[in-house]
């Protein structure tokens, strides 16, 4: 008899494909995961505690930091839910320029999740394509807000900047730009037989499961459920604009690889529908001079590139929040990563964990 | 040379022997510097990117710099590795491969030893490697270098099989195992050559081929992803440079193997064109090999561990068993 | 086999395309206007409101002011102001509440230095970074509108 016993390995926090410092201690059998116990906080910052000491615009450079992939959306949603319980006014083009940004993010997002995801299967190019062309979406928030990850552009009642002069033009002859690439992305790796037999069929759960979950966002909508809180639950001007919702059909990293994509698609079609319509006029609404916001609570949730963003906002009337919560997609998503594990490849451990698209930032916040 | 070889062994032939020794290693040197160079190159231009250009003119001397700051690093090893075996890995893979070239027949005249059972010669030491890269997986005393170093042990001896059948076709060919005689068989044209009648025998020595090597999309053994660097992960210094040392001379070897079994060696693929010395037309297919394994690399994904098995011995092995008896049939029918 | 060709067609076909590397740092990375460097700061200008660092989310500013030493004007001249670049976010904040534009962005953005202790920047210092000053400071906000 061979005595055999399972082998314990820490993949992380310093792995280069748990992205950042994430961590999942695994039991192998060889090289079959038995067991996958997820251990974060390596990035936690408390910023919900920190919060609660901060004025609402203070807040709002805080939440850049959270998903620094998608900072736009998170933004959005601590403004979103301040306004809501002020029943501000929002003027039509800090609603429009709003909306273009959140949308650019969520390409730029999706692109740098596309990038990444294939460098984990172990193709480099794709990060360096998609790199290239989010380098392009940067560049204009660069010129819109002078920064190129941690924007703090959003502000209660409106947004900080109007766009520059050309600002709008850019952002169209982008959109017909990037159409083209997306074809070439597809080119690139889509078809390739190799990518196929690595992600098809791995990591699949059904709708019923996503939803007892609690998952979102893609990891949602991969295994077909129809649900996007900018069809299901409108928030800023969505209603406005025709786009559709891709849905997977078997909710493996294929679909979910597939709904992302599809997504960076509807994306450009929303943009390119925006930049027709974007009015003239002021891009900050009437607001106090000091932020007091009544007391109550309120929650706000819209659609992050990685699911549903929510923001819970409990007021005393002061100024400063008396406790604020976060919903943070990635965190939630990451649930279902044990379950996934189990039985699974040491190989598919990557895989699974890259098509989650989690952001540690977010999961630590 | 080959008189050289039939004498005793006196100290000036033995000296003369060194020479040649240290010469060809001094070339191998200087290729793998610019394989690596070139590799670079290439794939930043395939990403949109420069390359090296900041040590030396054009970025020339770039991997003399990466092996220099080799060279100057902390040799460490870890507390709980076995330190003789740990010493010995990066050995025990270099020497095979650095050995190998000895048979390979550049041009008509240019070769170092004329082995009668030279491919047999090849396929057997070439093996030796994969015991250097368990042996550094397992001596390091970590997990990931030992999945890397069971991943590789695995992927080298699968690949070994589909590698050593795929040319069986080239042999009952040729009717020698021979180096020489093999590219000497075909002709001055490219359609003598053996590429054509062995073109499934090519194809599954190329996938092979690359598998052998540890390349990407077969890079399982080192996949920086999974495995953080695989079997040479606890390696720093020149230990590590041995390892990366290593896989380039293989790549010097597997494509100076695949020039001269496949793609006729140094003959030009016109017989007009033979007034172009032969060593350009071996160095032109050579590189266009080597070029091709880096676009390879510059493309693809990496492939999973048990699609690999799969494809080696349930798609790889049926193919070049049925190229063997294709090539046997169409031999017996011929003659 | 289809989609790996494909590939390697789209590899092949970029190797002649632009190249996207900037020649930074030989060639300096040009900013647009509103960028969010590091602040550059203009003491006749302060009015010693302490705004900017009441705003600062980080409490990276800290500011001491001093009574006019022209005994006719009313008011306080400013007497040290401290950034501490370890822990500020150039957020943009502290600019945006600034009155008198005393406090302003520049495009100016390499701080990278061999000790913590040099990030400590001083009123000199401050005063000192006046290259690449952003000319639009007034955002589409009015002064003091949300704090």
């Amino acid at each position: 008899m061979i005595r055999t016993e399972e082998l314990l390995l820490n993949v992380g926090p310093q792995h280069p494909s748990t992205h950042g410092v994430f961590r999942i201690i695994v039991k192998l059998d060889g090289e079959v995961i038995t067991e996958a116990t997820p251990v974060m906080g390596y990035l936690h910052r408390g910023t919900e505690k920190l919060a609660e000491n901060l004025t609402y615009t203070q807040i709002i450079p805080y939440t850049d930091r959270m998903d620094y992939v998608a900072a736009m959306t998170n933004n959005y949603v601590i403004c979103n839910a301040v306004e809501t319980l002020m029943g501000l006014e929002i003027p039509e083009r800090a609603q429009y320029l709003r909306l273009i940004v959140m949308e650019l993010q969520r390409i730029a997002s999706h692109m740098l999740w596309w990038g990444t995801y294939l460098l984990d299967i172990g193709a480099m190019s794709p990060f360096l394509f998609a790199f290239r062309d989010r380098e392009m979406i940067i560049n204009m928030f660069n010129e819109l807000c002078g920064a190129r990850l941690t924007y703090n552009y959003m502000r209660i009642g409106g947004v900080k900047w109007d766009a520059p002069d050309g600002w709008i033009d850019k952002v169209r002859d982008y959109v017909k730009y990037m159409k083209e690439k997306l074809n070439q992305y597809h080119d690139l790796v889509t078809g390739n037989e190799i990518f196929l037999a690595r992600i098809k069929g791995i990591g699949a759960y059904d709708g019923k499961t996503a939803i007892e979950y609690g998952l979102s966002g893609a990891n949602l909508r991969g295994s077909g459920v129809q649900w996007d809180l900018r069809k299901n639950q409108p928030y800023c001007i969505y209603d406005r604009f025709e786009f559709d919702v891709p849905v997977g059909k078997n909710g493996d990293c294929f679909d979910r690889y597939n709904v992302r994509m599809e997504e960076i698609r509807q994306s450009l079609r929303i943009l390119e529908q925006a930049v027709e319509q974007v009015p003239e006029g002021e891009t900050m609404g009437k607001v106090p001079r000091v932020l007091r916001v009544p007391e109550g609570e309120a929650y706000s949730r819209i659609e992050s590139p990685r699911g549903e963003i929510g923001c819970y906002i409990v007021s005393r009337g002061k100024d400063k929040p008396f406790r604020l919560k976060f919903r943070r997609p990635s965190f939630v998503n990451l649930q279902i990563l044990p379950k996934l594990l189990v039985g699974e490849n040491m190989t598919n451990l990557i895989t699974i964990l890259g098509g989650i698209d989690i952001v540690v930032g977010e999961v630590d916040c | 040379m080959e008189s050289l070889l039939q004498e005793t062994l006196s100290l000036k032939t033995f000296a003369f022997f060194l020479l040649i020794g240290v010469t060809t290693l001094a070339i191998v040197l200087g290729f793998v510097t610019y394989a690596i160079y070139f590799e670079r190159k290439v794939i930043g231009w395939m990403q949109f990117r420069i390359g090296p250009n900041r040590v030396g003119p054009l970025g020339l001397l770039q991997s003399v710099a990466d092996v220099t700051k080799l060279l100057m690093k902390e040799d460490t090893i870890p507390n709980e590795a076995d330190r003789t075996l740990f010493k010995l890995a990066p050995v025990i893979v270099y020497v095979p491969a650095f050995s190998v070239l000895a048979t390979f027949p550049f041009t008509e005249t240019l070769y170092l030893a004329d082995l009668n059972i030279g491919l047999l010669y090849y396929i057997a030491i070439s093996g030796i490697s994969t015991l250097g890269i368990v042996v550094g997986g397992w001596a390091s005393n970590n997990k990931y270098s030992l999945l890397g170093g069971m991943r590789s042990a695995a992927q080298m001896i699968s690949y070994e099989v589909p590698l050593v059948t795929s040319v069986v076709g080239v042999i009952l060919l040729t009717g020698s195992l021979n180096l020489h005689d093999i590219v000497t068989n075909q002709g001055d044209n490219i359609w003598e050559w053996n590429l054509f009648p062995q073109i499934i025998g090519f194809i599954v020595f190329t996938i092979a081929a690359i598998s052998e090597l540890n390349r990407t999309p077969f890079d399982l053994p080192e996949a920086e992803s999974e495995l953080v660097a695989g079997y040479h992960v606890e390696y720093s210094g020149f230990r590590f440079a041995f390892f990366m040392l290593a896989e380039y001379v293989y790549v010097f070897a597997i494509a100076s193997l695949a020039t001269i079994l496949f793609l006729g060696g140094w003959y030009p693929p016109l017989a007009m064109l033979d007034f172009i010395p032969g060593i350009v037309w071996f160095l032109l297919k050579f590189t266009a090999i080597v070029f091709f394994l880096f676009w390879i690399r510059a493309t693809l994904p990496r492939i999973r561990v048990d699609q690999l098995m799969g494809l080696g011995w349930r798609v790889l092995l049926p193919l070049a068993l049925f190229n063997i008896f294709l090539t046997a049939i169409v031999e017996f029918v011929l003659r | 086999m289809k989609g790996i060709v494909k590939g390697l067609g789209v590899t092949l076909k970029s190797m002649v395309e632009k190249k996207i590397t900037y020649a930074y740092p030989d060639v300096p990375l040009e900013m647009p206007d509103r960028f969010r460097g590091i602040q550059h700061f203009d003491p006749e200008k302060c009015i010693v409101c302490n705004q900017c660092a009441r705003i600062c989310p980080t409490d990276c500013i800290t500011l001491t002011g001093k009574p006019n030493p022209d005994p006719e004007k009313k008011g306080k001249v400013i007497d040290t102001y401290d950034i501490n670049f370890e822990i500020c976010i150039l957020c943009d904040l502290c600019t945006e509440v600034c009155p008198t534009e005393a406090i302003v962005m520049t495009n100016n953005f390499e701080l990278s230095t061999y000790s913590r202790d040099e990030l400590f920047k001083n009123l000199q210092w401050l005063n000192d970074n006046n290259t690449n000053i952003r000319k639009e400071n007034n955002s589409a906000m009015d002064k003091g509108g949300a704090k």
